[in-house]
């Protein structure tokens, strides 16, 4: 589908896909859980379950930084517009030391520039490691967070380059090359979901391949599958994704994200 | 205790070429930028950086090869773009990178910091990036069997920098400091480190310190030298004294995307002022930087 009719659809809908990747990401979680999270989508979804169903959920970002309330929408995590009204303003030792590596953080919300189908995330670079590649962000805490949080949700975009058959470089690892490889490396948690703009996926508990939970309203399966370099587990019955409400839609475009930075409008 | 008050110029030519230097920036805040900018006036060759989240001030620094090795945990120019100098560097081969997660690199400085052999961390394990660390430092990682459960572990060498380059807001001339904000790795780089280079906004009297000790985050008994400029961390924010400069961010990023850009950045804005006083009236001077200052309530 073009993005022209794509947006149309969005248009019809009351909502758009990074909107729903939101709402869908904010469900994951629940109330009094201790999440870890990046800059970008992640923030949306955290602050948008607390605004609703999850309001003593504890958001934290790993440089040291606690239940900020932002009113300006920052540049990323060093911009203190994220920080306004924290709790607690720390350091990397307290938040990712002390609630991260001591096992007390539930969620870690993760993105990437690529995935596999073991939910193994790469941050650090494309191309050939050994060759020409081309260099990203790396890790930051990322990889601290895929390895002892608890569990992880994944929030990225749902194309063919992104959803890979293997990816370049295991910034982030997640079930690695799949059943009990990551409980022999000694990692703790797991990945949970993913979460594209065009579907849901969990992990099967067997193989931890990656299988597909929900699609979202206005995508066919096809759709789905065309834009993956590797095929997921497909159950018999897969449904359709409950769209945001109006409520969370009005919440992020009104509180949450007003300028549409992370939301894409 | 006596003055440790020092100019830039002296600060900087107190570090020899080759040395270990931990900075305090974070991404695009409180970045040592005029440190940064003194050093590439001063020639200095062959550093190594260590940071935990890769920031402007390494990144300037690596464009002007004034760095040898960078031991970092990733990073970027947040939504500006990427470390195109890092990065360049990484992807040609002139930068030896010993890239970590940012948590590997804080509990490197704490056992640093703590005078303890070696760190055990859950991170890292089962990743690409200790596949790398196999190769780039194979020296500073291990992996050991706990004395009480058996369980093996990974654990990390200590990081032990010759001196921590510390922005901060307010410090007296002991170099007693506070640092507003989260702090993310700066307590433990200082405490790791021979010694410290501290660069505050503000100066004020140790009185003023005495009064409010809980706020001290950086002992003055670990500090060398004190050097107070304001400003000192333009383009990037200080919390609760100014907001990042985004146009200047924008066009380093921009500029930055190849070497003669690089070039041409560093002539304009290092090689083309004789000091910190000249970048300030060059980046537009007192009308500009006054629109930066932070509002107290928000702190940005």
């Amino acid at each position: 589908m073009v993005e022209g009719e794509r947006g149309q659809m969005q248009a019809q809908q009351g909502y758009t896909f990074f909107e729903l990747m939101a709402v869908a990401g904010a469900r994951e979680l629940k109330d009094g859980e201790v999440v870890g999270v990046g800059i970008g989508l992640p923030v949306v979804a955290s602050f948008l379950a607390k605004r609703t169903h999850a309001p003593n959920l504890t958001i934290l970002f790993e440089l040291g930084v606690v239940d900020p309330e932002p009113i300006h929408t920052g540049v990323g995590l060093a911009d203190p517009r994220v920080w306004y009204r924290a709790k607690i303003m720390s350091s990397f030792v307290d938040a990712l030391g002390t609630v991260l590596h001591r096992g007390v953080m539930d969620v870690g919300f993760l993105g990437g520039l690529e995935i596999d189908m073991y939910g193994n995330l790469n941050t650090t670079l494309l191309g050939d490691p050994n060759g020409a590649f081309r260099h990203f962000v790396g890790s930051g805490g990322a990889n601290d967070l895929a390895s002892s949080a608890r569990r992880t949700i994944i929030i990225i975009r749902h194309e063919a380059r992104k959803l890979k058959q293997a990816v370049s470089f295991i910034t982030s690892p997640g079930y690695l090359r799949g059943a009990g490889q990551r409980e022999a490396a000694g990692l703790a948690g797991g990945p949970s979901r993913v979460i594209t703009d065009k579907a849901i996926f969990d992990f099967e508990p067997e193989s931890k391949r990656m299988r597909l939970l929900s699609i979202h309203p206005g995508t066919t399966l096809e759709e789905v599958l065309a834009e993956m370099s590797f095929q997921p587990i497909l159950p018999d019955h897969v449904p359709f994704t409950e769209p945001p409400t109006p409520e969370e839609v009005r919440l992020i475009r009104e509180e949450i994200d007003p300028e549409g930075i992370y939301s894409g409008r | 205790m006596s003055s440790k008050l020092a100019t830039l110029a002296e600060a900087v030519a107190s570090i020899p070429d080759g040395a270990h230097v931990a900075l305090s920036g974070f991404a695009i805040t409180r970045c040592n930028m005029a440190f940064a900018r003194e050093l590439i006036r001063q020639g200095k060759r062959g550093l190594t950086i260590s940071q935990c989240v890769g920031a402007m001030d390494a990144d300037l620094l690596a464009g002007a090869g004034v760095i040898r090795r960078i031991i970092y945990g990733g990073g970027s120019l947040d939504r500006f773009g990427r470390l195109n100098c890092v990065n360049r560097g990484i992807e040609e081969g002139t930068l030896a990178a010993e890239e970590y997660s940012s948590l590997s690199v804080a509990f490197r400085y704490l056992a640093g910091a703590l005078g303890i052999p070696f760190i055990p961390i859950r991170s890292l394990r089962g990743s690409d990036i200790l596949e790398r660390l196999h190769k780039t430092a194979p020296q500073d990682i291990a992996f050991v069997d706990d004395p009480f459960s058996g369980e093996k572990w990974l654990v990390l060498k200590p990081l032990h920098p010759d001196v921590a380059v510390v922005q901060v807001q307010v410090a007296d001339e002991e170099g007693n400091a506070w640092i507003f904000g989260p702090r993310w790795d700066n307590e433990e780089q200082v405490r790791a480190s021979a010694r410290t280079i501290v660069i505050t906004e503000r100066l004020v009297s140790t009185e003023m310190i005495r009064r409010n000790p809980e706020l001290t985050r950086i002992p003055g008994f670990r500090v060398s030298h004190v050097v107070h400029l304001p400003f000192s961390a333009h383009p990037t924010s200080v919390y609760q004294a100014y907001d990042y400069d985004a146009d200047y961010i924008r066009e380093y990023a921009q500029m930055t995307q190849t070497r003669e850009g690089v070039q041409a950045y560093l002539d304009k804005y290092v090689y083309g002022v004789k000091d910190h006083w000249e970048y300030l009236e060059r980046v537009g001077g007192l009308e500009r930087l006054s629109k930066l200052i932070a509002d107290p309530v928000l702190g940005y």
